[in-house]
Order: structure tokens, then C-alpha cells, then sequence
């Protein structure tokens, strides 16, 4: 079992246009496997809120998304995105209850939520989204504590859950998937769990509990699940990612290993006094005192190290590509390796 | 000249506990005073000295919808404290986190590294009220101070005197008591006491890099190599002292003493002349400075003990509208007030940049002074602000607080009500014990009760109560604590 590291993608930046990120919370991948991020900005100020497009060798090929706002190109509180067969993009916005529908240059076609007709169905603070193998969509929404299914006319197949801790009852969940078999995966956010639901939304199990343990979460932000049923989750509050088999039984942790990216490289050849500075430090520090030993100031003070887990996505290459918000970059790793 | 009313609806232990609660805190909202007046004034004073520090609303939950509240700019994170104050059930806790803010003031200016800063306001959470030993011992460690004060370019070859100095004159001692020597000689000491990568991460401050992946957190790093470890002559002893040696002679000082005391006294008692000004003119109560110098002394240094002693004195319990509220202070005492930050909500960021327009934007301190206090808070411009803000979120009459207190009017005054009353009840509620009889004159006008009673449960009633709220919060008492 291996999690191998590939690279690192991004780089951090405060302007509203242009390469690099500022709180990224997902990225997805169009059919030719572009890669498409939803950079959330700086919310505040309306700073910088788009979607952007590059590829894995971080070619930039443009973005679309014009700030903070109620237009078709404006975003509230954008969280998830996912693409369907049709190369829809459909990006989640928990501050507006709605899930804008773009086409892969960023045309809005339609939106879910709102409205009447096909696709008007009641959204409160929708934030996981995923498509199964049928163009069937799952919403996971905050504000509700609910899962709803929807197929690909628009139309509410079932919603369930409600507040709790017990089957079916949810915490504000985040991150929704769903495997080869239909399976669905919903991050339990506030219960330190993921639950797993069979295709017509029947309880099947969970995995995990509060804490830090092997096997334990502390508010899991999103799963990913590989061809063999492994799931990848994101431990957001653990500054982690842990990798489960089908079964839900432990097999490693990835604690991220950062380097400099393409963009980040080329940032350092033009600033040559930090790039100098930076050679004659040792980021990956380790060694400190005791009330900065928890894994939030650990993340903010070890580069290398995930800083925001938030989101965990495979691609068709069996790449996984974790995307971190507070240290604005993706991680990518090898998970061909991983089969039981 | 202006003549003051008592407002008679309340009793002298309300008085007492308001006024408590007004000082170590940011002011009682109804629904607390309905607890705290079921306790003794001494345990409420022990419940606020030893509250266990949980806040209503967990940073989990504020950073998962806003991650820029602890990652991005200095207003954004300082928001963060901000929920703190707001929503906490310790609120003395945050009080002498914000007490020590204005003391060791640190700027972001310079940093441009907020999550340091908020790492530098979880210290004076965590130990504020502890021997003030420790506290100098923490502040001496860390790296937002280390930073702020150029002691990463305090060498033993060459030393900066920037720390050495303002830890003298401006965190426990005063001007006057030490000489030019006694500062070398502290620098001396402190020299090695650095910040891990501090080349790099100073220079990424300087520069207010963001680049490549956010800022790097800074921790503390002793610098064995970089110690002058020789011997130094201070303040009369001498030895091979060492930073933590220096802060142990410091705090046993009878300027150390008297100066704390005096902050203490200007935070909690009574608005003094500004800092600068201590050396040339005596405290206004040299008694009180006395008794809390000697608490200071017989409690070893224990600064709850001390804040005890000053709670449940007489000079504090007499001290009722001898201050000026600070901009932070009003604008969390109105939220408190208002309520509405059950969820996360960015409106938080723009009350702290409220503060700021009053003269206070925490996180960016004028100087390594600190701000002006006091009568220096009230400009014409201030007073535009302050009126503004309180008056817009006092009659937002959808908020949950204020609602709660239109809720309370109603059951307590029902439908004929003498106005004197109804504005009795309203004072009682946001905390105002006294006021004048121009301002009351005022409310009589707005309470506008012409057939001479009013009926506070209508939905009428609500332009009224929007009216008082505002008089209540465009007043010179509500301005006062």
C-alpha cells in the first residue's frame, strides 16, 4: 500500500485575475482532464472568487467568474464542484442555496435551486456535490443536515437525512462521493464521521469517530473513493489525510510533502533575496514548543505539510489531488499503488 | 450645568453587578444579568476570575464558511478575536487580552503576519491573569514581539536595544527607574532570544510576502550561539544573567509593582493622564495604587489575586461612569447587545473596522505605545461613528437581543404604562444606572406618550422602542462605563 507523492500545483496570490490561488476549496476535472478550481477568494471583499482552468503540467488556459455577487458569473459562499457526462459544470454555492451549471468556458446554462420547473428544488446552504455513473446528482446541504438526489432531468429522486448523530441524521455535512457500485459517501462534518448510503439512500455503514487516532476524524471535509474502494479522506481538523480500505479499516496516514511548484519556481527566480533567504532556512520544522503542538499551528508553521485539507479528488490517472485552502496549492499523489 | 437622575428601577446590588460586569467584561447583556443576580457580587467576582474560557462559537464552524478569519489579512483574523469577545462566556478573560494588547502593543503594520498576532492574543488568554512573571517570560518569547522589537538583530556582538528599552520603560517599569546602562545591560541579556527562520521570515514581512504557499507561523528560538553569556551589572546586581534572570529582577521592583497597578487602575477603575505622562504626574488615587501594589507583592506577583483584591475594593465599586469606553470595548459591548452571531457572518469584519474609525483598530496600534485612552477616545469624528454604529444596530429591531429586550419591556410594563417607567426599564436593561435630565427630557419627547401612557405591546410600540434605542445610544452615558 502506497500513497506516493507527485507534485505540487499552485501558487498563492491577492489579485482578482491571473495564476494562483487564494482559498481554493475544490477542484474537478472536465472529460479531457482539465483540471478546473474553485478558487473562493477573499469573500470579504468579493476578492478574487472565480473558477480556473489549467492542466497538470500547470499550463494556464484562463478562468471565468466575476467576483462576489447574485449575477449568473458571481459567486456567495462557493464550496464544491463536479462535472457530469455532459461536461456541465455544476459549482455549489452555500451562500446563495443555489448550484450554477457553467459550461467548460464558463457560459452559465442553468442553475439548481430556486425558481420553478426542472431543477428548482429548495437548497439550504448546499456544499457537496458529486454525479454517480447514471448523471444522477447528490447535494449535500450544510444548513439542513440533508442528502438530496437528483437526476439528470432535474427532478428530486429522494432527500434524506436530518440533524443528529444517528443513521441518516447529519452534522452539517461537507464532501460527498460516489463509487463504481453507486455507493454514496457523505462527509459527516460535525459527527467525525462518513457515512456510507446504498444508491436509494438506505443507511449501509460509517466510518470513524471524533479524534486523532488512527481511524478517527476530526470534522472530515470530503472522501474520495479509488476503483478498489479505498476511500481518501480529508481530516481537515487533523491537517491530514487518512487512507481507509473498502472496509472502512485504517491502512496510512499522508501528511503531505509540498514542493515548489512550476508557478512557485518561477515566482522565486524574480525574487531572488527571498529565494535566497529561503535556501538558507529550514521550513520543515518540527520542533515546536508545546502549546503550538497541534495540528492547525504544526500546518501553519511546516510548509511541506497539508494546511487546510479541504478537499480530496481522483482523477482518471489515479491521481489524487488534494487541495489545500489555507496554504492555497494542491498536492497531487500517485494511488495506483493503492489495492488491497 | 448638568444635573444626573438615579434610575430608581434598579437596587444597589444590580448596581454593583453591572457595574462589574460593565468593567470585567463588555457589559451584561439582560439575560445574563438574570443569572448573575441570583450570585453573591463576591461570586460573581470569583465566577469572572476563573470561568473556564469557552466560547459559543467554535472556530471550526467560523472557519469552515470564512478560512480568512484566521489566514489573511490583519482586520480579517483580528475578526476572529472579535467572535471571541462577542460570543464568550469568560468575558474576562478576553477584557485582559484586550488590557494587554494596549500594553504590549504589537502592529501588524510591521509583521504582516496575522495568525502571529492572534498566537500573541491566545498567549494573553491563556496566561493574562497569571504571575506577571510568566507573563513577561511569554511575552519575551514571542515571535510577533520578537519580530516587532528587531530582537532577531539583537546580537551578542552587536546588540539592538529596541527590546531592551521598551521592556523597561514601557511593559513594567516606567520611565525613571532604570538608567542607560540598566537597558544595555537588559539587551545584553536578551540577546540569542530570535524567532526560528528569522531572516527569512522578517524579510517575508518586510516585504509582506504572501508567497509562495501563505505566510509561515513563526515559534521561538534560542540562539545558544548568539548569547552574550558574560557577565552584566543590573539595576545594582550583578551576575551572568540571561533574559529570564533580567525579568525575574524586573518583577521583583517597587516601580514594576506600582506600575501595573496603575495600568490595572486605568483599565479598571478610573481613565488616568496617557502613559507618557506617569513620570511627571502622580496617579489620582495614590491609596488604590497602594493597595493593589501591596496585593502585588503579597499574592507574589499572582495578577488574579491582585484583580481580586481590585474587584471587590471600594474604590472600584465607586467608580461607576469614571471611564470612557474604548472603541473595541462599545462596539462588543453593542453586538453583545444586539446578538446575531449564532452563525458566521462577515459582518464582523466590518465591525472591526468600525473600532478602527473610532480610533481603535486592534491588531494596528498607533506605536509600540499603544493607544491613547480615555477622553483622547472622543473626537468629533469619533463621536459621528460611535453614534452611528450604535444607533444603526440598537434599532435593528429583528436582531435577537434587541428583540429580547422589546420582549422584556412588554411583560414588564404591558399596555399602560407610565412612560418614566418604560424608560426606566430600557436604561435597566442596557445597563445605564445614571443619567442625565437633559437626556431623559429627551427620552420623555420620543417616548412620546400623549395621552400619558404607553402600550408597550403593540406592534406600534416599535417606532417608539426604535426611537429610544437610539436616544439610549446617541447618549453621553451609554459612551461612559
Amino acid at each position: 500500500m502506497k500513497t506516493k507523492y507527485l507534485k505540487t500545483i499552485g501558487i498563492k496570490t491577492n489579485q482578482p485575475v491571473g495564476r494562483g490561488f487564494l482559498f481554493p476549496y475544490d477542484v474537478t476535472f472536465d472529460s479531457s482532464g482539465m483540471i478546473y478550481a474553485l478558487n473562493r477568494g477573499r469573500i470579504s471583499q468579493g476578492l478574487g472568487t472565480r473558477i480556473q482552468i489549467f492542466d497538470y503540467d500547470e499550463e494556464w488556459y484562463g478562468e471565468f467568474g466575476e467576483g462576489r455577487g447574485t449575477g449568473p458569473l458571481n459567486f456567495l459562499i462557493p464550496v464544491a464542484t463536479a462535472f457530469n457526462s455532459k461536461d456541465e459544470l455544476f459549482v455549489t454555492d452555500e451562500g446563495s442555496g443555489e448550484v450554477k451549471v457553467f459550461n467548460q468556458k464558463g457560459l452559465p446554462l442553468y442553475q439548481v435551486g430556486g425558481g420553478s420547473g426542472p431543477w428548482s428544488c429548495d437548497l439550504k446552504g448546499p456544499s457537496g456535490i458529486a454525479f454517480d455513473s447514471n448523471d444522477n446528482l447528490y447535494i449535500t446541504e450544510r444548513s439542513a443536515s440533508r442528502l438530496t438526489k437528483i437526476d439528470g432531468d432535474g427532478n428530486v429522486i429522494f432527500r434524506v437525512g436530518e440533524p443528529g448523530d444517528g443513521e441518516l441524521q447529519f452534522n452539517m455535512p461537507w464532501g460527498v462521493v460516489t463509487d463504481g457500485k453507486g455507493y454514496v459517501y457523505v462527509a459527516d462534518w460535525r459527527n467525525d464521521r462518513i457515512q456510507k448510503l446504498d444508491p436509494d439512500g438506505n443507511f449501509v455503514t460509517s466510518f470513524g469517530q471524533s479524534g486523532n487516532s488512527e481511524g478517527q476524524f476530526n470534522r472530515p471535509s470530503s472522501v474520495a473513493v479509488d476503483s478498489q474502494g479505498n476511500m481518501y479522506v480529508t481530516d481537515w481538523g487533523n491537517e491530514r489525510v487518512q487512507v481507509l480500505n473498502s472496509e472502512g479499516r485504517f491502512l496510512h496516514v499522508v501528511e503531505g510533502q509540498a514542493t515548489l511548484s512550476k508557478w512557485a519556481e518561477q515566482w522565486l527566480e524574480v525574487n531572488q533575496d527571498e529565494y535566497s533567504a529561503r535556501r538558507s532556512s529550514n521550513l520543515s520544522i518540527l520542533d515546536l514548543p508545546a502549546h503550538l503542538q497541534t495540528p492547525y499551528q504544526v500546518g501553519s508553521q511546516t510548509e511541506h505539510l497539508f494546511w487546510g485539507p479541504v478537499s480530496a479528488k481522483i482523477d482518471a490517472c489515479d491521481r489524487l489531488f488534494i487541495t489545500e485552502h489555507s496554504r492555497a496549492r494542491i498536492q497531487v499523489f500517485d494511488i495506483s499503488g493503492n489495492s488491497d | 450645568m448638568t444635573t444626573v437622575r438615579e434610575n430608581l428601577k434598579v437596587t444597589p446590588k444590580y448596581r454593583e453587578i453591572s457595574h462589574l460586569l460593565r468593567r470585567a467584561g463588555f457589559g451584561a447583556t439582560p439575560g445574563e444579568m438574570d443569572r448573575y443576580i441570583e450570585m453573591d457580587y463576591s461570586e460573581v467576582v470569583d465566577e469572572l476570575l476563573n470561568a473556564p474560557g469557552t466560547s459559543t462559537m467554535p472556530d471550526d464552524v467560523i472557519f469552515r464558511m470564512f478560512p480568512e478569519y484566521h489566514a489573511s489579512l490583519g482586520v480579517d483574523a483580528c475578526a476572529n478575536w472579535a467572535y471571541r469577545m462577542v460570543s464568550t462566556d469568560s468575558p474576562l478573560e478576553e477584557k485582559i487580552t484586550l488590557f494587554w494588547h494596549g500594553i504590549f502593543a504589537t502592529g501588524n503594520d510591521k509583521l504582516n503576519n496575522p495568525l502571529v498576532l492572534l498566537n500573541q492574543i491566545d498567549t494573553f488568554r491563556r496566561n493574562g491573569m497569571g504571575r506577571f512573571d510568566d507573563i513577561l517570560l511569554d511575552l519575551s518569547r514571542d515571535p510577533a514581539m520578537l519580530i516587532w522589537l528587531d530582537n532577531q538583530t539583537n546580537h551578542k556582538d552587536s546588540i539592538n536595544e529596541n527590546y531592551g528599552r521598551e521592556i523597561l520603560e514601557l511593559f513594567s517599569m516606567g520611565v525613571g527607574n532604570y538608567t542607560e546602562d540598566d537597558i544595555k545591560e537588559c539587551a545584553r541579556a536578551f540577546t540569542g532570544w530570535s524567532v526560528k527562520n528569522a531572516e527569512y521570515m522578517a524579510l517575508m514581512g518586510q516585504k509582506d510576502s504572501i508567497w509562495p504557499y501563505s505566510r509561515i507561523s513563526w515559534h521561538y528560538e534560542y540562539r545558544q550561539n548568539d548569547h552574550d553569556d558574560t557577565e552584566k551589572t543590573f539595576l545594582g546586581e550583578k551576575g551572568k544573567f540571561d533574559g529570564e534572570d533580567i525579568i525575574e529582577i524586573i518583577c521583583r521592583q517597587e516601580s514594576t509593582a506600582r506600575f501595573i497597578s496603575r495600568h490595572l487602575y486605568n483599565f479598571f477603575v478610573e481613565d488616568e493622564v496617557q502613559v507618557p505622562s506617569w513620570q511627571d504626574v502622580p496617579p489620582k488615587n495614590p491609596k488604590a495604587i497602594g493597595i493593589l501594589t501591596d496585593a502585588y507583592f503579597e499574592h507574589g506577583h499572582d495578577l488574579k489575586k491582585v484583580l481580586k483584591v481590585l474587584f471587590e475594593s471600594d474604590f472600584f465599586k465607586e467608580s461607576e461612569y469614571k471611564k470612557v469606553k474604548g472603541p473595541a470595548e462599545m462596539v462588543i459591548n453593542v453586538l453583545r447587545l444586539s446578538g446575531g452571531f449564532e452563525e458566521p457572518t462577515l459582518s464582523m469584519i466590518q465591525a472591526v473596522e468600525e473600532a478602527g474609525y473610532m480610533g481603535q483598530l486592534l491588531f494596528y496600534p498607533p506605536s509600540v505605545e499603544g493607544w491613547h485612552t480615555g477622553q483622547e477616545w472622543i473626537t468629533s469624528g469619533s463621536v459621528l461613528d460611535r453614534v452611528n454604529f450604535s444607533s444603526a444596530r440598537l434599532t435593528d429591531l429583528s436582531s435577537p437581543g434587541i428583540r429580547d429586550i422589546l420582549n422584556r419591556i412588554g411583560n414588564r410594563c404591558g399596555t399602560n404604562a407610565k412612560p418614566e417607567y418604560v424608560i426606566q426599564n430600557f436604561l435597566e436593561l442596557m445597563g445605564i444606572i445614571e443619567i442625565s435630565d437633559a437626556t431623559f427630557d429627551l427620552l420623555m419627547e420620543v417616548c412620546d406618550a400623549k395621552d400619558s401612557t404607553v402600550d408597550t405591546t403593540a406592534v406600534s410600540f416599535d417606532v417608539t422602542a426604535s426611537n429610544i434605542l437610539r436616544v439610549i445610544g446617541a447618549s453621553k452615558e451609554f459612551h461612559l462605563v
